[in-house]
């Protein structure tokens, strides 16, 4: 039973973190994306009022 | 030069598309946690096998998912992309998705194997002809994603990867069958195969049928979040490139209004 | 195609007949190989000798990393590669015409090392016709799967890391069959288990030939 338990701990352990891993990812990511799209348009908008 | 992908507009995700992601990871988790409690108490132990049989409930899944969903999706993806008329940047990503995910799964496979492995045949390891395919999968895979991680345009980066891929396709069967013929021609009695139990009832079969589906759910939705982080680092890759050098233009150094003036 | 394959190969050829890299340095390369299994393996003579088969074969692998990526680098000198694009060479011309080159340039690698394993490990040859076919078909197999990795990997700047841990994998096939035939054909061995490895060779090198043709054109658009 040791090996069984062994095996489900690892095996989901890491589909786990690989998951929490990906989610952070994609928060991190959608973030920069605003900031980038934000500062965007604030370019824009100063380069019309040139 | 990378097209000026700064001028189009963020790719914004619609409701629909965050609700069915989230939709997809709820219902892979409580199918995992079921398929567990199932798995580990109230299905019975195997006549033969014991308790160990419960990893019936883990180790075919997760093999199911990385060799079969995420290279077969992988080696389609990359086909589609590779062929003019269905050429879309959108199947190299998901190729490259299905890719990262599967490596994941492969590597459970390996080590939900090899635990299996000990108690049943004495050893962590033994080149049968499964064990040894997954193997050279995974270092295919991983070579998939070495190759990725070389700076180059979108498109160059998705044509070298897909051919990659089709090379890899092509040879994993080819590889089963050698390691088959290498481990059958010459050894007497066949190994015992950890997959296959005498006979499977009741319980024991719907939740096997249950841990594929919750595994299959946890790939998607894996894949899916994946696939957006590609599509965002995409984004930011040529679009951080261009404000960068709007930036730059703003504060006068490559200014030629200022100059003709 | 096939006069443009031979105009390539004769290239290629000529190139390292004229600079002899795979003569002074790959085939040397391959004979110390040799020598640091044996001392890997220890002194015990027929265990060097049961191993022989296998160990030629790996030998044999890393000789083609090395051909291989000596083919590839011919060409990325002063832009020859845009050069042969443009002159209108058929693609899958220049690709057999390459692997041709490096599967000659294997071949003598081949004899070199196999007369080292002889040698060396004392394994004796029962059925030379079993590892000549076994040599031939290996080496197709080697230098087609070889040169399409290595137009793959061309433009790269990590193309020497990434070549090896790319090609070995997808030719494993070829070493076990390999070292089979030639296990069957050394003393000791059954002959006849050979020639069904010797078709998983066949087929092996037919599909990567075909796939080579078929695909080279469109590998060196995207290098």
């Amino acid at each position: 039973m040791g090996y069984v338990v062994a095996g489900y701990s690892i095996v989901l352990s890491i589909l786990f973190l690989y998951g929490v891993q990906l989610a952070w990812r994609r928060r991190r990511l959608t973030r920069a994306v605003e900031r980038v799209a934000a500062s965007e348009v604030g370019h824009d908008g100063q380069a019309g009022g040139r | 030069m990378s097209p000026n992908q700064g001028v189009h507009p963020a790719p914004v995700q619609s409701p629909r598309a965050r609700l069915t992601v989230r939709v997809v990871g709820i219902a892979a988790a409580v199918g995992v946690a079921l398929t567990v409690w199932l798995g580990l108490w109230v299905t019975p132990p195997d006549q033969v096998q014991g308790n160990l049989v419960r990893l019936v409930y883990l180790h075919p899944g997760v093999a199911w998912v990385a060799l079969y969903l995420a290279f077969g999706l992988a080696a389609v993806a990359s086909l589609l992309y590779l062929w003019p008329r269905t050429r879309s940047l959108f199947w190299d990503r998901l190729a490259a998705a299905a890719v990262e995910v599967g490596v994941v799964f492969n590597v459970c496979t390996l080590i939900s194997g090899s635990i299996w492995g000990k108690p049943t045949w004495g050893v962590y390891w033994a080149w049968d002809a499964r064990l040894t395919s997954t193997a050279v999968l995974l270092v295919l895979f991983l070579g998939y994603l070495a190759l990725r991680r070389v700076p180059a345009e979108p498109e160059v980066r998705a044509k070298r990867s897909a051919f990659v891929a089709l090379f890899a396709s092509v040879d994993v069967p080819i590889v089963h069958f050698s390691v088959l013929w290498w481990k059958t021609l010459h050894q007497g009695a066949t190994v015992l195969n950890p997959d296959l139990s005498p006979t499977i009832h009741g319980s024991m079969a719907w939740t096997l049928l249950l841990s594929f589906v919750a595994l299959s759910l946890v790939f998607v939705w894996m894949l899916l979040v994946r696939y957006r982080i590609g599509v965002l680092e995409d984004w930011l890759g040529s679009g951080e490139l261009d404000v960068a050098l709007r930036e730059r233009q703003a504060e006068g150094m490559i200014d030629d209004e200022d100059e003709a003036a | 195609m096939w006069r443009d394959s031979v105009l390539v190969a004769g290239k290629d050829l000529r190139i390292e007949a004229r600079s002899k890299v795979a003569l002074s340095q790959v085939a040397p390369f391959g004979v110390v190989a040799l020598v640091m299994f044996a001392f890997a393996l220890g002194p015990d003579r027929s265990l060097m000798a049961r191993g022989a088969p296998g160990l030629f074969w790996v030998a044999v692998l890393f000789c083609t990393v090395l051909a291989v990526q000596r083919s590839v680098s011919v060409e990325s000198v002063d832009g020859a590669r845009d050069g042969l694009r443009l002159s209108g060479i058929d693609p899958a011309g220049l690709f057999l015409g390459k692997a041709a080159a490096v599967a000659v340039q294997l071949v003598v690698l081949e004899v070199v090392l196999g007369l080292g394993v002889t040698l060396l490990y004392g394994a004796r040859i029962e059925a030379p016709w079993l590892i000549a076919a076994s040599c031939l078909l290996g080496t197709v197999g080697l230098a087609a799967t070889g040169t399409l990795y290595g137009a793959l990997s061309a433009g790269l700047r990590v193309k020497e890391t990434l070549l090896p841990f790319l090609l070995l994998p997808i030719v494993a096939p070829v070493l076990l069959a390999g070292t089979r035939v030639w296990q069957a054909a050394l003393a000791g061995g059954v002959p006849a288990d050979g020639t069904q490895w010797l078709r998983l060779l066949v087929v092996f090198d037919a599909v990567y030939v075909a796939l080579g043709v078929v695909v080279f054109g469109p590998i060196q658009e995207a290098a």
